[in-house]
Order: C-alpha cells, then structure tokens, then sequence
C-alpha cells in the first residue's frame, strides 16, 4: 500500500483527534516505521533510535489541517514551518535561532540563512519569516 | 474641621499596634506613577484603540502610522490580528465585547472571533469595563480546556535529585499534570530533569516534566526526550526590554517551530511588570505591555502562554489593581485562544489573607493549570524564589476545593499511598543511576527521600562527582530511551512503559495542541476533544460523580455513623 500523503487525507477533528487514538494507521517516525511499531520490545532490541522519537513532517501537516479546521490560524502555520524544519539537524536549527537574535547578524547573513532554507531545505515559509526579520531588523536597527 | 498636627512622637494606640504586627504590613506597596510604567492598567499614556487597513494590510494600528511601528507593533499587526474582521471589531463599543465576554449565551468561538480583531489597546479598553468578578465569569467561559489542571514545582535547594524524584511521585500523584523543575547550580540540570521524570512515572502516570533553563539547553533537553515540554520562553512588551532579553518576536516564532519540529509541547512566557522591572516600561500600563505580549504569542503560533505576572508580582501587586490586571491578564489569553498557565507560582505575600485572595480569581474561574508552580516542595526549597502555595498549603487547598465544590485539580491521597510512591520513585532512579553508570544513591537516601518534607532532611550529596556525572550524561549523549531501558532492566517495567508512551506521543503530536495534557490512562486531552463548552448554568466542567467523591475527601473526616471513626 502506498503511503498516503498529508494533503490526500480529509481530517474530521471531531472524530480523527487524537490521532494516536483514532488515526494511528497516518502516523509514521520520521524514519518511516508505523508508530505500532515503537514497542517495548523493539526499544529493548535496539530496533529504535532516538531518530524514531521525532515527529515527521507529514504528521506536522496533519496536525495543521486539524489546527485550521478548528480555527486555529497561526498554530496551524507554526506546524507547517515546524514541518520544514524537520529536516534540519538540531544544530542548524540552533543557529539560526541564535542569528535571529538581536544585533546577531548583518542583513546579508540573514538573506544568507533565508536563500540557503529554501534552497537546501525546501523551507520556505521559515525563508519568509527570516527575510521578514531582516527587513524589520534593518528598519527597527538591530542588524549587526 | 480641622485635626491638630499629632506631636511626632505621639505613642501609637494599642489597635494600631496590634495592626502594625500583621503579616501584610510586611508587603511593599507604592503610589502609581504612570510616567515609568508603575500604573497597572488605566494610564493616561496608554495609547488610543484605532485600526486602519490598506490593501489587506494593517496601515495604522492605536493612533501609529505603519512606518513609525516598533517591532512588536508589526508582528502584532502582520500575525495576530485577523485583518478580515479588524474593522469591524474595532467598531464596537468596548463595552458591547466585554458584555459578550460575560453573557453566558454569546459562545466562546464567537468572542474569540471578534476580539481576534481588537488591537491591543482595544482589548485594554475592553477589560478597563470589567470588574473582577466580571472577568472571572468571563474566565469560565474563555478557558481554551474544558478540565481544569494544575502545575507544580518540583525543586531543590540542594538540587538533591532523590529528593526532586520523591516529589514528582507525590506531585502526579496529588493530582498535578505538569511538574518543573529548576536548578540551583545549573550544571546539575540533567540529573534534575532525569530525576524528576523517573519520579513522575513513580506517581499517576502522564504528568508532564520540564526542566526551565536558559532557551538553547531547555531545547536540548528536550529534543532528547530527557523533558516532555517547555515554558521558559520568555517574550517582554517593549522592543528595549525584548531585546535585553535577547530575543525578537521572530527569534521566539522561530524558536517555537524549532520545538514543534521535534515534537514538543511548548508556551511562551510573559507577565505584567517585568517591563517596568527591567528598567524600560516606555510609561505605558503593565496590562497594555503585556496584552503586547499575548498577542506576539498569538502571532508566533505558539499554543499557549503562562502569564499572571509570573516572577514580577510583586510589581503589580504593589500598586493599586494590580491583582485585577493580573487576573485580566489570563482572561486576555485565554480569549487570544491560548492555552493559559494562569501564574500564582511566586511568593507574592506575607498574608495568608492576601495570597489567598490573590489565587481566588483563577481558582474559582478554572484556568488550563491554575498555578504555573504550585510549589510541591516547603518555599524553602522552592528554586523558582518560593511559590504562592507550597507543600504545606496542600490540605488548606483541598479544604477548600471541597468547600465550594470547585476543582483545583488536587486531592487527598493517604499516607500510604504517598509513602509507596516516594519510596518507588527514589528506588527507580537509584537503579536507573547505577544502569547509567552514574553516582550511587544509597538505601539510606532512598529512605530519607520517602519521609522527608525537604531537602533538610536528606543526607548531603557529593556534589562533585553528582556534576561530573551530570556532564557525562550530556558527552555521552543520553536519551530518553536509555532512561526506559534502564527502567526496564531493573525491573520498572510499568514505568518504562509509561514512559515510552509519553514519548511516543511525540511521533503523533497530539500534545502540540493547545492546552493538551495526558490523562492519568495516557490519552490526550486538549481544547480540541475537550474544548470547553460553558454556556451558563447547568453547562460546563462541573466537579461531579468519581471526581467529585475524590474531592470529599481530606484528611480529618468524621464518618456519618460513628463519630468516633475518620474515614480517610
């Protein structure tokens, strides 16, 4: 069975949520086991790595249709830029919190960080939000 | 008429003295002086409400033209504020929201439609209409959770990790669905946060840990499943202030899809008073800053907020309606449809009188966690500075939960009871630390840690070798799954379970939710299957049936058929 993907499945947050409840079949590791699998017995066997304890992108998507369809705009958007950053490694992810820090970066090292998450990371709703902190950093002058 | 000047050294009247030996004239109070901000929510500096939209963009927001916007005036504008109802929001009459805030018929999606339109100093001018028991009718309805929770401190002044294990079993086992813990000497923090969530899983299961620390090392915890969620993401309402913080709006937005990226409930932090704490409250009230800040949470699309005051009551509790604007300070999140851990977790008064009172509005109303740190531990170990509540307030707490039949998501649990789970909760972590190869816990601490009341009563740790040991657990890159094969290699299965469960529930980010917490049967629940549903009387979370039961309990109660019997 192909593996179905966020924007094919219609969410009823009435009957679908919690997921892990009622919709356990949609929800896959990052590393792409079924979440059933994430026994006792495959932890104990090594079968899991701290990889598997994550969140997928698909399933931060999931969450974001549930999030709109109760009427919650912007946790719905903070899922699906959380979807992106998915795939960063924790360290990059930590790096550009801290460049986005006050006075921590030029203009260029901001656009810099913007161009290399859409272009590398396909990232682009957290593209936008930087290219939108450096042109408020410019304005407001908390640039480096 | 005229009084004669009393003499200087006229003796005081016996009233007067015996006044005088009050515990609330040990508490700081101040004249307002809106000019440095130290006015609590009715300035004459506090901007005009006014909203002006162009092309879909808001152009001017509270008598501001866009090109004069401060960063926080911006993101509020381009993030949180519905532009499609703005104007027409904006439109009504401060009052006319605040009487659908109160009216028990007006649903709570349709004010949080509305007021999704009001700029910040709008809301300011709503709540302004509101007295306290106005606001706490509007609170029950507001409130994102239909069930009402409540979080604790789990801290010591030694940073003694038996003792914070001993106490997270007792903490979920009274009733508690977060715990936090801090430390003392940060470098203890992984054994702190490890300790308190092997200890957690010793009591109810399903009570959330956290460990606050500064943002990159509480992310760090996190992300390796040592901690369930986060809090201390701190957001201020001043631009000055936000950035002596270290943070923007779009460094916290980032931050927040940083932790829901790895599957991690987290809130932001916020409070009246720390503006004008920190030197830079730009003579606006404490409430409008802080509704600033509210609203930068909303924007970010972070689920909730603990706000309250938090760490800066003394602030307002200091000048007059202070305690009104902190109290309108949680209705304002909870109608941003925030998730509100509705503060009442620092020590605010000498008075028992006055610290009751100041946690009667959240209390009555029923909030997402009515304290965001009651302190599970004496005040002394307390490592937040002390609490409103702590260990010893917990019988007056259920007292008068029971009194007035109101659920402050505490009980009564027997002695027993607690003492088997203390006694579990430092056995676990013992074998847990000698599985890790990490500094032995003796029997004789396991012993100290089940009976004692705090950190006094534990022997001394090496604190050294507990600091080495703390450094190794973060070099050699342990995780959550290492703390569940250690649980299970020793024998804790039902634990190592439990807590595989909560760490799975990563994997669906069911708990990303607003206000969700896990249930004690390690099923989430949140204001999406549990939204509430207050619609006036006979509506609404209602402490009934088992619960209610529960609740009848306290220590001393004399049994109906023979009075010389107390049923337990």
């Amino acid at each position: 069975m192909a593996v179905t993907l966020p924007d094919q499945v219609e969410l009823d947050p009435g009957s679908d949520y919690p997921l892990a409840a009622h919709r356990p079949e949609l929800l896959r590791t990052p590393t792409g086991k079924p979440i059933d699998e994430l026994t006792m017995q495959a932890v104990l066997s090594g079968d899991v790595a701290a990889e598997d304890l994550r969140i997928s992108p698909d399933t931060l998507r999931l969450q974001a249709q549930v999030a709109e369809r109760v009427g919650r705009t912007q946790l719905a958007r903070n899922f699906r830029r959380a979807a992106e950053l998915t795939a960063l490694p924790d360290d990059l992810v930590l790096s550009i919190y801290n460049s986005l820090r006050p006075n921590a970066s030029t203009k260029q090292q901001l656009t810099d960080i913007a161009d290399r998450l859409e272009g590398e990371y396909s990232a682009t709703l957290c593209a936008e939000l930087v290219r939108e902190a450096a042109d408020v950093y410019e304005r407001r002058d908390i640039l480096a | 008429m005229t009084a004669e000047p009393l003499p200087v050294s006229t003796p005081a009247s016996k009233r007067t003295e015996a006044l005088e030996e009050r515990p609330v004239n040990l508490d700081g109070f101040v004249e307002e002086w809106p000019e440095v901000g130290m006015v609590a929510m009715d300035s004459p500096y506090d901007p005009t409400p006014s909203v002006r939209v162009a092309d879909g963009v808001i152009v001017e927001m509270d008598g501001k033209p866009r090109a004069e916007f401060d960063f926080l005036d911006q993101f509020i504008a381009d993030h949180a504020i519905d532009v499609s109802v703005t104007e027409h929001a904006m439109a009504l009459e401060p009052v006319e929201v605040a009487r659908m805030l109160v009216d028990p018929t007006v649903t709570r999606s349709e004010v949080v439609e509305v007021a999704g339109g009001l700029t910040p100093a709008a809301l300011l001018e709503v709540v302004k209409t509101m007295n306290v028991v106005e606001m706490m009718q509007a609170l029950q309805k507001m409130r994102a959770r239909r069930t009402p929770a409540n979080q604790a401190h789990s801290t010591s002044a030694r940073d003694n990790p038996v003792q914070v294990a001993a106490e997270a079993a007792e903490a979920s086992l009274r009733g508690f669905r977060e715990l936090e813990t801090t430390l003392g000497v940060v470098r203890y923090a992984p054994l702190v946060a490890i300790a308190l969530q092997v200890g957690a899983l010793a009591g109810t299961p399903g009570a959330l840990t956290q460990c606050a620390l500064e943002e990159a090392t509480e992310l760090e915890l996190g992300m390796r499943g040592i901690t369930a969620y986060a809090e201390t993401i701190s957001v201020y309402g001043t631009e000055p202030v936000f950035c002596d913080g270290d943070d923007t709006p779009w460094s916290k937005a980032f931050l927040a899809s940083a932790y829901a990226s790895r599957g991690i409930k987290m809130r932001f932090t916020s409070g009246t008073g720390s503006e004008v704490q920190m030197g830079n409250a730009e003579g606006r009230s404490m409430l409008y800053l802080e509704i600033r800040c509210i609203l930068v949470a909303k924007g970010a699309g972070v689920q909730g907020l603990q706000n309250g005051s938090i760490s800066c009551i003394g602030v307002p509790g200091a000048v007059p309606a202070g305690i009104r604007a902190v109290l309108a300070e949680n209705l304002l999140a909870s109608t941003a449809d925030l998730e509100c851990a509705s503060g009442n977790d620092q020590s605010f008064s000498h008075s028992d009188m006055r610290r009751t009172a100041r946690l009667l509005p959240q209390l009555l109303s029923g909030t997402d966690f009515v304290c965001s740190g009651y302190s599970a531990v004496p005040n002394y170990d307390n490592m937040f500075a002390g609490s409103n509540l702590d260990s010893t307030d917990y019988d007056d707490w259920n007292t008068i939960q029971r009194d007035l039949q109101v659920d402050g998501a505490l009980r009564h649990v027997p002695e027993e009871e607690l003492l088997a789970a203390r006694s579990r909760a430092a056995r676990a972590l013992q074998a847990v630390f000698a599985q890790l190869g990490l500094p032995t816990i003796t029997d004789k601490e396991v012993e100290a840690a089940t009976y004692a009341h705090g950190s006094q009563d534990l022997p001394m740790r090496d604190v050294l070798e507990d600091l080495k040991a703390a450094q190794s657990v973060m070099d050699r890159g342990i995780t959550g799954l290492d703390v569940i094969k250690a649980l299970e290699a020793a024998g804790y299965s039902d634990m190592a379970h439990t807590l595989l469960s909560v760490l799975r529930h990563r994997v669906s980010g069911d708990l990303l939710h607003t206000s969700a917490i896990l249930t004690p049967e390690l099923e989430t629940l949140s204001a999406v299957n549990d939204a509430n549903d207050y619609a006036g009387p006979g509506s609404g979370y209602r402490p009934a049936g088992e619960r209610w039961r529960e609740m009848k309990r306290l220590r001393h109660v004399v049994s109906a058929s023979n009075p010389e019997e107390e049923i337990g």
